[in-house]
């Protein structure tokens, strides 16, 4: 079976990693408070400040996940599985996008980049250098059913560790991060999936 | 051995046609659906694209994915749809964003979830480019695994004003129909479609002799978030694991269908890796210059297309291709040619660094 071993919270209350609160968030710009976790984890990554707002909170989660699970910090480059999913898929920067050729009238290149969900798979890839499997999937709410089915499926087809992400921002960060791996204990997938309805609502 | 997964009722709806079969012909006497869009482009510029004429803008995406799985429905036994032990899946970048910038996806999978009955809400999977590869290596997981017993992967995306300024600001649409592979390539040019597939674990619901599905991988280059990885890196490791899967040999591979969107950077990539990976002599060929790249509908449409070009014996010739010109020469099919095996290798590669592979056999 597999088990959840790390997680991340990040909405607007602030940042809880593995349950103790990291980091409360004052500001309401999200884009100074994505700012104010890149600072408090002493990031220095200048291909972050490029980012969108869903891959910023991405990588942020990610970053949170390694600095408490070492096997994720150390692992081999295709060990690693990520299996992300939100509600807007890029729909943030779809807006931006389209409001550089609607208002601005220039298409802007740099936002249309990042009018793809999966994008943030692709930055947190470059990095970490890992080169593993990767799906995002929109979901009209929370999905633990995909996370709990589609994790122990990459798990057993090669991974070591599954990463899980929901990621929503346009209403300010809403996002859940956590780390699957397989384990020798009892358990099953309403209990995966109730832990993950329980770890995002909380 | 584990459950064996079987793929066919493909379907493909795009300007070529409305069935898989009426595409292939169109395919396979060197028709393309590329024409020019005048005052398509951002400033009123004209563009190459394919685009499905006769079918209103408004619900384009909807329509295609709703006529392509009509079209697969008729190959298949179509109760299987509504029951318990099937799932559907979506694959598409930016679905009905036309319709919709803040919910391109929703309105439209609860409508097909309820118009076809269905007893799961849909995976949708937007991936990018590897979306449509990538929902059909995630049906056959699902198979294997025993979670369904059939499910139906169907792709679709639409040619909006939002994608074509996105690629014209990227300075990546071509200024004629795309030449993939060749010495004097151009790419991309944009193209709409929808198509289905159907994957089972039971092989006595298809209408016509299914395919067997091998095996499939993924693998991210880790490179850049939007141009193609130099080495090659994430193509050859997703087809060495698609190859490690299936338990074959790379030799009994007789046919690739690459993604070749017939840009400079993608095309050279690709021969960099099939030539790492010793498939550099293997016949190969890119459907982008008859549909256009389609997106999330091209790894859908592209394998439907496979399985009918396997199933009718002709390879389809490159469409554009003249001469050689990426780093590592290809065996690029410059006529229709009769396979040498009975199994084919599809590959995929896009944005935010994806690459999927599939490897399918003819029974």
């Amino acid at each position: 079976m597999s088990r959840i071993i790390h997680y991340c919270r990040i909405n607007g209350d602030g940042v809880v990693l593995n349950g103790e609160k990291l980091l409360a968030l004052e500001s309401a710009d999200t884009g100074e408070n994505l700012l104010a976790i890149y600072r408090h984890i002493g990031q220095d990554y200048p291909k972050f400040h490029k980012m969108d707002l869903m891959s910023k909170v991405s990588f942020l989660g990610v970053e949170l996940l390694k600095s408490s699970c070492q096997g994720l910090a150390s692992a081999p480059d295709d060990a690693v599985a990520m299996l992300f999913a939100n509600s807007e898929s890029s729909s943030e920067t779809d807006i931006r996008f389209r409001d550089s050729y609607e208002v601005e009238q220039l298409p802007g290149p740099s936002l249309f980049v990042y009018t793809l969900p999966n994008v943030a798979l692709g930055e947190i890839s470059i990095r970490n250098k890992w080169y593993g499997e990767h799906m995002f999937a929109v979901f009209p709410n929370f999905a633990s059913a995909y996370f709990a089915d589609h994790s122990a499926l990459l798990l057993a087809d090669g991974a070591e560790w599954v990463i899980g992400g929901w990621v929503n921002v346009r209403s300010g960060p809403d996002a859940l991060f956590f780390v699957v791996d397989k384990s020798e204990e009892e358990g099953n997938r309403d209990g995966l999936m109730n832990r993950l309805e329980k770890l995002y609502s909380d | 051995m584990g459950v064996s997964v079987y793929i066919g009722a493909e379907s493909i709806v795009s300007p070529l046609g409305l069935t898989a079969a009426s595409n292939t012909d169109r395919v396979l006497s060197g028709h393309s659906g590329i024409t020019l869009q005048e005052g398509r482009g951002w400033k009123q510029r004209d563009v190459y694209a394919a685009v499905v004429q006769g079918m209103a803008q408004e619900g384009k995406f909807e329509r295609l994915l709703e006529q392509s799985l009509n079209a697969a429905l008729m190959q298949w036994d179509a109760s299987l749809l509504s029951s318990d032990d099937t799932l559907l899946i979506i694959s598409s970048t930016k679905g009905g964003i036309a319709d919709s910038i803040t919910d391109p996806f929703h309105p439209v999978v609860s409508r097909l979830e309820s118009l076809f009955s269905l007893r799961h809400r849909p995976l949708l999977i937007s991936n990018a480019c590897v979306s449509g590869v990538l929902a059909v290596n995630t049906a056959a997981r699902l198979l294997k695994a025993g979670l369904y017993k059939h499910v139906v992967v169907a792709g679709g995306d639409v040619v909006s004003d939002f994608v074509l300024y996105g690629f014209q600001s990227l300075y990546a649409v071509s200024d004629a129909p795309c030449r993939p592979f060749d010495r004097d390539r151009k790419g991309v040019t944009l193209g709409e479609a929808g198509g289905a597939l159907v994957l089972s674990a039971e092989k006595s619901c298809f209408a016509a002799e299914p395919f067997l599905y091998m095996g499939g991988a993924g693998a991210n280059d880790a490179n850049h978030i939007s141009g193609p990885s130099r080495t090659g890196e994430g193509l050859v490791r997703a087809v060495s694991k698609a190859i490690a899967k299936a338990g074959i040999d790379r030799s009994e591979i007789g046919f690739i269908n690459a993604h070749g969107t017939g840009t400079n950077f993608n095309d050279e990539m690709e021969s960099i890796a099939f030539g790492r990976l010793g498939l550099e002599n293997v016949p190969l060929n890119s459907l982008k210059g008859y549909w256009g790249h389609t997106l999330g509908a091209a790894g859908v449409i592209e394998t439907a297309a496979c399985l009918q070009m396997m199933r009718r014996r002709s390879l389809a010739a490159s469409l554009a291709y003249a001469s050689p010109g990426t780093s590592v020469q290809l065996n690029v099919l410059t006529e229709n040619k009769t396979p040498d095996t009975g199994i084919f290798l599809k590959t995929a590669s896009g944005f935010g660094g994806g690459n999927a592979a599939l490897i399918v056999k003819k029974i």
